[in-house]
């Protein structure tokens, strides 16, 4: 059977037409307030990308006067008189003469963090693509729960545009970074005439309605996974993409409620007047708070980190499980060690639990503690190195296809490699100390989700892309993007990593060129060159966006409902998949990456295809009633 | 198209979707109330005050607990009888328990209220005093003869300034020198002269007399600071004048010494009357006492459940009675239960008159900013309550709405209802913490 | 749940729970009268909680039906109890455990409202 037999025509006579015995929604309901998995899916995507680069515009802007401090940003005023008087107000308020102030990059810069990791990272990775492809991939008809679904959306989207309208409250947005720190967090726009209506409260409460989604959205995902696979399907059957997105979904289901506690807290402190993050004697500049104290600001700490440090791994298990996908369709080969993968993927997801405090070396942890979470840390780096290995081991012996999916796809392994080495050294308590709170973080981790997550991210989107439009993407436009993508991103991050050695503290508006000029006078050109690179990375995200608005309406038709040639289940269905997804009742009969397997002289068998002569579905793990 | 698994379980897995869903959320929920009750322990750990114990309505609390696991036996009911087809008993099951579920509330909202009333005052010494605002009333603070103002430009409406202003229609002159009031007219032109300054300062006409909300409830409290001379509101506002009168009367309930270095000299005393200092000091004569009688050998101030007994003291007449005790042993323990559920006698303690710049050191009332104890019991409490109110409103979703179901489907209604009834167990298992942890230890 | 389907499976069950609601009404009393009972140092509270830990079983075993459950629930559970374990002793003994170091403990400047405790 070749790759073409198996466009959804031959399959109309294995099973009823499920996809058609239902009347049309009308448009609001199909395309809006719709409860399928893929619009669904679609919608994070859309709202995803556009958080993703808003983030990136405050970062231009944070860039501009980390390289020239001081100066007057071109184009500020320009953008500002557009708004008319309101603009030219908030123009003089923020930025007076054009000149970035520091409360505004202070600002810019925690909604920089926030936006990108809850926003942007979140929604695309295991949302966006966990949506549309997870339930293809086990041959579901939907998720398990698809009102759910869609009210996680809704959530989310409440949540998102909180954060976009905090902006014009009069105190601005948050300002306090995206961690929010107590004491600094819960004292900051706090004697206000109503501290309901300041950035910073708004923050706390669009961090809950982000958090409600994300644990409707695990709840759906992991019942979907467990109950609606398709027969024959076992779950070591399942595609690693499935597992990561499993494990990705138990991390925020059981990570985020203590984040939760800390938001609803810090808003009890900030509106009630309560102390729990607030330590006794507290006193700010001349400001003596009529507070109780009694309070404990590491607390705060505790409760955030063991949210936020399984969140780096919810940022990127999705990204492994969009280049486990890529990498045996493109390099023709079965992924290497599926087994070894899905156990270390459980094993990380486990640690990740037992590590945050590596986070809070700095402050005053005693020596036991501290041995503790250096020995939990270390242990973790093991299974992320067993996945990247598997990867890289996958390619060999491959005939690879380098088109842009592969290019991004490939890059993310050295780009990752070296986030996740970047990491090794600040486990370490002692080397922490010196490293702590510097541009060597911010590069190391920058390494992790920028060039390692977006790659994939933008890998998955050309993957995917003909199944969702019906079109390929240009691949000239892609090798355009990736390439200059792939320098600038070494040109930003690159020199991070000696800034911070060199003593570059994160989170200086003027880059370090003022009071800390002793410091930091011999490396302030690398600044320029940073910044001058962040506005390349900027130019080389058009030919992306120019690429997927030509595409959707002008690519080049697919001639097959599965143009890579792949063997997993979301290439069976028609392109794009109908409401209902499969055109006959799904059936897999073996692992899901056969790649020329030896002894058959099949370049690839798809993981539905009937074996001659077997017909009997392979057994489930069925348990007798006890 | 139908989602598989609705009903029926899968057969591999033994498990239909709603149930695998609502043990995961469970899931989530056993990681937020871990959460919360890590950060109990983490505050109470760290607390540099003596931990309350014993302070809340116990009566009340144990009686709600008894509404909970009632209502956790009718829910399970109403889930068999639905199983047996008993459409009439799963009713009746059904409708107690959501009347437990209002009846929960409507005794912590009492709680709640008392709470809001109970104002505990923490002395330069540090001496606690607890009791209320014998007229019930908000707390304000009195400014004369405010002759000059700096009005805050920033905010649409000087709404604090307009609320606690006393004197009627008050004018003003601009520094350009016009004259102006504080009608719509007016502030447009005040704000014409501000410019983008974010205040403007006005002299007034006459002198004005301002009444200021000094709640001690952060929303509507409407100072930033204040002295002698001036007063300045959260919106920027500042006024000049003179702080006249400043007094705040409190009826006493309690007492607490134990943080006094010399608990003779408490300030207690001097605002109560030297017959309330003989009062404790038979009070903590009478528990040493007893005390010894235990254990003639330790030494009882080494014993911090000694100390919360001997060195704080229920005020519960207006006059001093030395004779006074607490309660001991169980009949008179019921008699107080007794008490406290039924009567208001703190209603008659004695009336004090403080001084607030030059007695206390800091007040409120019982509410989360008094110590990270009430700011841990009301978000407890609180996210406890929303979660009984999100039980209550489901349940009576399937008992009022659902009924179709029962004749078409009664299987997947008895699935929902199991659903439910897991989500309402589990709020019942969490109060079965909540009441010991808060209440009790 | 399939497994307990027939209808005098659940007819059997039912005088299991009364007897269990009342089985937690008289804890609850025993949980009240021993917290007025000085047990000495942190006895009052481990005993309150062992109290509370054997009611919230039998919640969960009888009326939550974890006494006969299907595997994959008990694996989402172990699981998540053990985190929850997790938090509570790392947060417990990061508070236990802060850094030691000489004149690291007392603040330069004696914060006034400190001096009054303990
Ligand atoms: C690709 C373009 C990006 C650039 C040029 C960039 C640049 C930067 C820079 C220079 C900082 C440090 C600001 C400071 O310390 O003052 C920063 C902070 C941060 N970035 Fe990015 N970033 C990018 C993408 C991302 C992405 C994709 C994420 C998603 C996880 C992310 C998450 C963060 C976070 C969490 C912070 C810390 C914010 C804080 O200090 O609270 N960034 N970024
Ligand atoms: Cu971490």
């Amino acid at each position: 059977m070749s790759a073409a037999a198996t466009t959804h025509d031959d399959h109309h006579a294995h099973g009823g037409d499920h996809a058609h015995d239902h009347h049309e929604p009308s448009f609001l309901y199909k395309y809006i307030f719709s409860t399928d998995h893929k619009v669904i899916g679609v919608q994070y995507g859309i709202a995803g990308l556009l958080f993703l680069l808003f983030g990136f515009f405050l970062m231009m802007v944070m860039r501009w006067t980390i390289a020239y401090p001081g100066q007057p940003m071109p184009g500020l005023e320009l953008v500002a008189s557009l708004f008319g008087e309101w603009g030219t107000y908030q123009l003089e308020k923020w930025a007076p003469g054009g000149v970035v102030s520091p409360d505004l990059y202070n600002m810019f810069g925690a909604m920089h963090g926030t936006i990108m990791v809850f926003m942007g990272i979140v929604p695309l990775g295991f949302a966006a693509f966990g949506n549309f492809v997870m339930p293809l991939q086990i041959g579901a008809i939907d998720m398990a729960f698809p009102k759910l679904n869609a009210w996680s959306f809704w959530l989310f989207f409440i949540g998102g545009a909180m954060m976009m309208l905090s902006f014009f409250l009069p105190t601005g947005a948050a300002q306090t970074g995206w961690t929010n720190y107590s004491p600094l967090a819960t004292t900051t726009h706090y004697i206000v005439k109503n501290t309901f209506m300041t950035g910073q409260t708004w923050w706390l409460l669009a961090m809950v309605f982000v958090i409600s989604s994300s644990l409707l959205g695990s709840v759906n995902f992991i019942t979907t996974l467990i109950n609606l696979r398709a027969k024959g399907l076992t779950f070591m059957r399942l595609p690693f993409f499935c597992w990561a997105m499993l494990v990705t979904s138990f991390l925020l289901l059981l990570a985020f409620p203590p984040l939760e506690v800390a938001a609803i807290l810090q808003v009890v402190d900030r509106v009630f007047g309560s102390s729990v993050f607030l330590p006794t004697g507290l006193v700010a500049g001349t400001n003596h708070f009529d507070i109780s104290g009694g309070g404990n600001p590491l607390l705060y700490q505790h409760l955030f980190w063991f949210l936020a440090h399984p969140e780096v791994y919810v940022l990127i298990l999705p990204a492994f499980a969009i280049i486990s996908d890529i990498i045996p369709v493109n390099a023709r080969r079965p992924l290497w060690g599926h087994k070894l993968m899905i156990y270390a993927a459980l094993t990380l997801g486990f640690l990740s639990f037992i590590v945050w405090a590596h986070h809070m070396y700095l402050t005053g942890m005693g020596t036991m503690m501290s041995t503790y979470f250096q020995i939990t840390t270390v242990m973790i780096s093991v299974p992320s190195v067993i996945l990247l290995t598997c990867l890289m081991i996958s390619l060999w012996g491959g005939s690879i296809r380098f088109n842009s999916q592969m290019l991004f796809a490939s890059a993310f392994l050295p780009m990752f490699g070296i986030g996740g080495l970047t990491g090794l050294p600040l486990a370490f308590a002692f080397i922490d100390l010196h490293l702590h709170d510097t541009y060597y973080v911010i590069g190391h981790f920058h390494y992790v989700v920028a060039p390692g997550t977006i790659f994939a991210l933008f890998a998955g989107v050309y993957h995917w892309f003909p199944k969702i439009t019906g079109r390929y993407m240009n691949d000239t436009l892609g090798k355009l993007h990736f390439w200059p993508s792939l320098i600038f991103m070494n040109v930003i991050f690159g020199p991070m990593l000696f800034q911070g050695i060199a003593g570059f503290h994160r989170r200086w508006y003027d880059g370090g060129a003022m009071a800390f000029k002793n410091t930091t006078q011999d490396y302030l050109w690398s600044n320029e060159l940073i910044s001058f690179g962040a506005w390349g990375l900027a130019l080389a995200q058009i030919f992306f966006i120019v690429n997927v608005w030509i595409s959707i309406k002008g690519g080049k038709k697919i001639t097959s409902d599965n143009p890579w040639d792949a063997t997993t289940l979301e290439w069976a269905t028609p392109t794009p998949p109908p409401h209902g997804n499969f055109t006959f009742e799904p059936v897999v009969y073996r692992g899901p990456y056969e790649y020329n397997p030896p002894g058959t002289g099949r370049e690839f068998i798809p993981s539905w295809e009937e074996p001659a002569g077997t017909p009997a579905p392979a057994p489930t793990e069925a348990k007798s009633h006890h | 198209m139908e989602i598989p698994y609705t009903v029926t379980a899968r057969p591999d897995t033994g498990l239909w979707n709603a149930k695998i869903g609502v043990w995961l959320f469970l899931a989530s929920e056993v990681m937020l109330f871990g959460g919360l009750f890590s950060s109990y322990i983490f505050l109470r750990l760290g607390a540099d005050y003596h931990w309350p114990v014993h302070v809340l309505n116990v009566p009340w609390g144990f009686i709600n607990t008894l509404v909970l696991i009632g209502s956790s036996v009718t829910v399970v009911m109403a889930w068999a009888s639905l199983k047996m087809r008993k459409w009439g008993a799963y009713k009746v099951y059904m409708a107690i328990t959501i009347a437990c579920a209002l009846a929960f509330l409507w005794i912590k909202k009492n709680e709640y209220t008392d709470k809001v009333h109970h104002i505990a005052v923490k002395t330069k010494d540090g001496t606690i005093i607890e009791g209320h605002f014998p007229d019930h009333g908000k707390h304000w603070i009195n400014f004369d003869n405010v002759t000059s103002i700096k009005l805050s430009t920033r905010e649409s409406d000087p709404e604090y300034f307009l609320e606690s202003c006393t004197t009627p229609s008050p004018k003003f002159t601009t520094p350009a020198g016009k004259t102006v009031s504080l009608d719509d007219a007016g502030l447009a032109s005040i704000r014409e002269e501000a410019g983008k300054e974010p205040s403007i300062d006005l002299k007034a006409a006459t002198p004005l007399t301002f009444k200021v909300n000094n709640s001690p409830f952060p929303p509507f409290n409407t100072i930033r600071s204040y002295n002698d001379s001036m007063l300045s509101f959260k919106d920027g506002t500042v006024i000049n004048g003179k702080l006249t009168d400043y007094k705040m009367t409190l009826q006493v309930t309690r007492v607490d010494v134990r943080d006094v270095a010399d608990r003779s000299k408490s300030q207690a005393w001097t605002l109560m009357g030297a017959g309330w200092k003989e009062a404790f000091e038979h009070h903590e004569h009478q528990k040493l006492e007893h005390a010894k009688e235990h254990n003639p050998e330790a030494d009882p101030y080494k014993n911090p459940d000694f100390v919360r007994h001997a060195l704080t003291m229920e005020v519960h007449t207006a006059k001093p009675d030395p004779s006074h005790h607490a309660p001991e042993g169980v009949g008179e323990l019921l008699q107080s239960f007794k008490d406290t559920l039924f009567s208001h006698a703190e209603h008659n303690g004695p009336v004090i008159t403080l001084d607030p710049k030059k007695d206390i050191a800091f007040w409120s009332n019982w509410l989360p900013k008094w110590n990270t104890y009430f700011a841990i019991y009301f978000t407890l409490t609180g996210l406890h309550g929303l979660h009984v109110l999100a039980g209550a409103i489901v349940l009576t979703w399937f008992l009022v709405v659902d009924t179709k179901r029962f004749k078409n489907d009664p299987e997947h209604l008895a699935n929902r209802v199991e659903t439910g009834g897991l989500f309402w167990h589990f709020v019942d298992l969490v109060w079965i913490f909540l009441f010991p942890l808060l209440y009790l230890l | 749940m399939g497994h307990d389907n027939s209808h005098d499976d659940v007819s059997s069950h039912v005088k299991t729970y009364l007897k269990i609601g009342v089985t937690l009404i008289v804890f609850t009393v025993i949980t009240v009268a021993i917290s007025f009972i000085d047990f000495g140092g942190n006895n009052n509270m481990i005993v309150g909680m062992a109290v509370a830990t054997f009611k919230a079983s039998l919640v969960c075993l009888i009326f939550m039906h974890l006494n006969h459950e299907r595997p994959l629930i008990y694996k989402v559970l172990v699981f998540t109890v053990v985190l929850a374990i997790v938090l509570f002793t790392l947060f417990i003994s990061a508070h236990g455990d802060p850094l030691k170091d000489e004149g690291f403990e007392a603040p330069a400047v004696p914060v006034k409202t400190a001096t009054a405790h303990h």
